[in-house]
């Protein structure tokens, strides 16, 4: 579903995010990110939806070299691939299904499909009930919920979530990482870039971690560190 | 990848309210530099059909009588080839009339209907050597007392004014116009600007979900359009305060050589139009360089 070859990234020309890092990922599998602040994590991430371009070095999605994606198709990449973020990227001026509805609107679903889809997917994170709510009057659990809605919604093929635990206290998390494993059980290839040591030894997935641009670990069920 | 009417609109809609002042600010300035274009240009109108008979040099127009005999007729002419002080002149015909008043009121069939090449009188339109006001007024009035003329007409210095400071002064509001025109672009420009950045969250929102890109740039470039047409509209009634002004000058000035200071409303319109539409263009231009250079994708 994924494959970085030999990929390398520089930004301006002097801080190395990712060095010659390879890497192939499974359809279905999930994958932690793991390693220090600045050690390339989000690099990675925003390689695979082509908000960043490789100075070196191949990155496929879906069996695409997407270096060779005309800039006009990116969108068509983006919607399949969800995103998660430590801050959510709530609208703020828009309710819990106006938010999830936009993820819909603006990619020019009908609104039958919206009509249907969203409180469904609302209903999968557990929100029906607080559907009409402004993400401020939302925990930041609820907050994440509805912000992993929004990225689901449009069922993508691949779900990248960068510290989608970071803002949250242990319990929320571990909600949060209980409603990732029922997505990555429908199919969904899950990537998740954390520092949350209990949670990765929890789950024991597949573990991949970076330092200084380098992958130094790969390794199938494994733990922080 | 459907771009609803509905949504453009509605995020038009709500961008106007967000950016109230600055969109006022970009509309007025729109509004006065299609209005001072427009104005300037029916000004020029207005001297040109003033001023046609006036071309190349011709100083006085001697009208003959619409029943005038042909040997009459030929008497004038000898007396036009033989004077010394008459360097060329130019017979109009009925027929050549006729066409003239077609050209000037063409716009309303109704005028032009109730006039036939008949009523119309021929003339010659007379350069005389010297120009100077004293001497041509002394020609006119030898060819007033000839038999068969019905009257002669001369371009007094005012008409000869009008058409010097109307060339000068509609380049200088064309100028205007054109710097305002350009002030309203990057104005419109700023606006949208500050749109984008008002809404950077949404865009974000829209890029990661994978909204294209024009259907993330067509709601804002929208409302550059609209802003451009607002102008455009409002500026077609002060378009046509100017033109009520001139007909005042028409009443005003008692000299009968200012008839036809005038303009076809129909002209008006179309002028009007024709800057609803530079409007449009000025709005789409401002919004299309914001949206090209500031929504990086």
């Amino acid at each position: 579903m994924i494959r970085m070859e030999n990929v390398t990234k520089v930004y301006k020309g002097e801080v190395l995010a990712l060095q010659n890092a390879s890497c192939e990922v499974q359809r279905g599998e999930f994958v932690f990110l793991v390693g220090p602040s600045g050690s390339g994590k989000s690099t990675f991430m925003r390689l695979l939806n082509k908000e960043e371009k490789p100075d070196r070095g191949r990155v496929f999605v879906a069996g695409r070299d997407i270096g060779k994606l005309p800039s006009w198709k990116v969108p068509f990449l983006r919607r399949n691939i969800g995103c998660v973020f430590q801050d959510f990227k709530l609208l703020p001026n828009k309710t819990v299904v106006q938010n999830v509805a936009f993820a819909l609107e603006v990619i020019g679903s009908p609104r039958s499909v919206i009509k249907t889809k969203v409180p469904a997917i609302l209903e999968l994170v557990g929100l029906s009930k607080k559907m009409h709510n402004y993400p401020d009057e939302l925990s930041g659990g609820e907050q994440q919920r509805v912000s992993i809605a929004r990225a689901f919604v449009n069922r993508p093929l691949i779900l990248l979530a960068d510290e989608p635990t970071g803002n949250l206290d242990p319990n929320t998390s571990l909600g949060i990482m209980t409603l990732l494993d029922r997505i990555n059980r429908t199919g969904t290839t899950v990537v998740m870039a954390t520092h949350d040591r209990s949670i990765v030894d929890k789950m024991r997935r597949r573990v991949v971690e970076l330092d200084r641009g380098q992958i130094v670990r790969d390794q199938s069920r494994g733990v922080y560190e | 990848m459907s771009l609803k009417l509905d949504y453009v609109l509605r995020e038009t809609a709500s961008n106007f309210r967000r950016n109230i002042t600055l969109t006022l600010a970009t509309v007025i300035t729109v509004t006065i530099s299609l209005t001072l274009l427009g104005a300037a240009l029916l000004f020029g109108d207005a001297v040109d059909n003033a001023t046609v008979r006036w071309k190349d040099g011709v100083e006085f127009i001697v009208f003959v009588d619409p029943e005038i005999s042909p040997e009459l007729e030929e008497d004038i002419r000898r007396q036009l080839v033989d004077s010394p002080e008459i360097s060329d002149f130019t017979y109009i015909d009925k027929d050549e009339a006729y066409a003239e008043v077609q050209d000037l009121l063409g716009d309303s069939p109704e005028l032009v209907e109730v006039i036939t090449p008949e009523r119309l009188p021929a003339s010659f339109r007379v350069k005389p050597t010297d120009t100077l006001p004293e001497r041509v007024d002394e020609l006119a009035a030898a060819f007033r007392a000839q038999p068969g003329v019905a009257r002669v007409v001369t371009a007094s210095e005012t008409i000869r004014a009008i058409e010097d400071l109307s060339s000068g002064l509609r380049q200088r509001v064309i100028i205007i116009a054109i710097v305002l025109l350009v002030a309203a672009t990057v104005l419109i420009l700023n606006t949208i600007r500050m749109a984008l950045f008002s809404r950077r969250r949404d865009i974000e929102v829209m890029k990661l979900v994978g909204a294209t890109n024009w259907f993330i740039r067509v709601p804002f470039m929208f409302e550059g359009l609209i802003q451009g047409l607002i102008g455009g509209v409002i500026a077609i009634p002060l378009i046509w305060l100017t033109n009520n002004f001139f007909s005042v000058i028409n009443e005003d000035v008692t000299l009968e050589l200012l008839r036809g200071f005038t303009v076809d409303p129909s002209r008006v319109w179309t002028l009007g139009f024709q800057m609803v539409g530079l409007g449009a263009v000025v709005g789409t231009v401002g919004s299309g360089i914001a949206v090209s250079r500031f929504l990086d994708t």
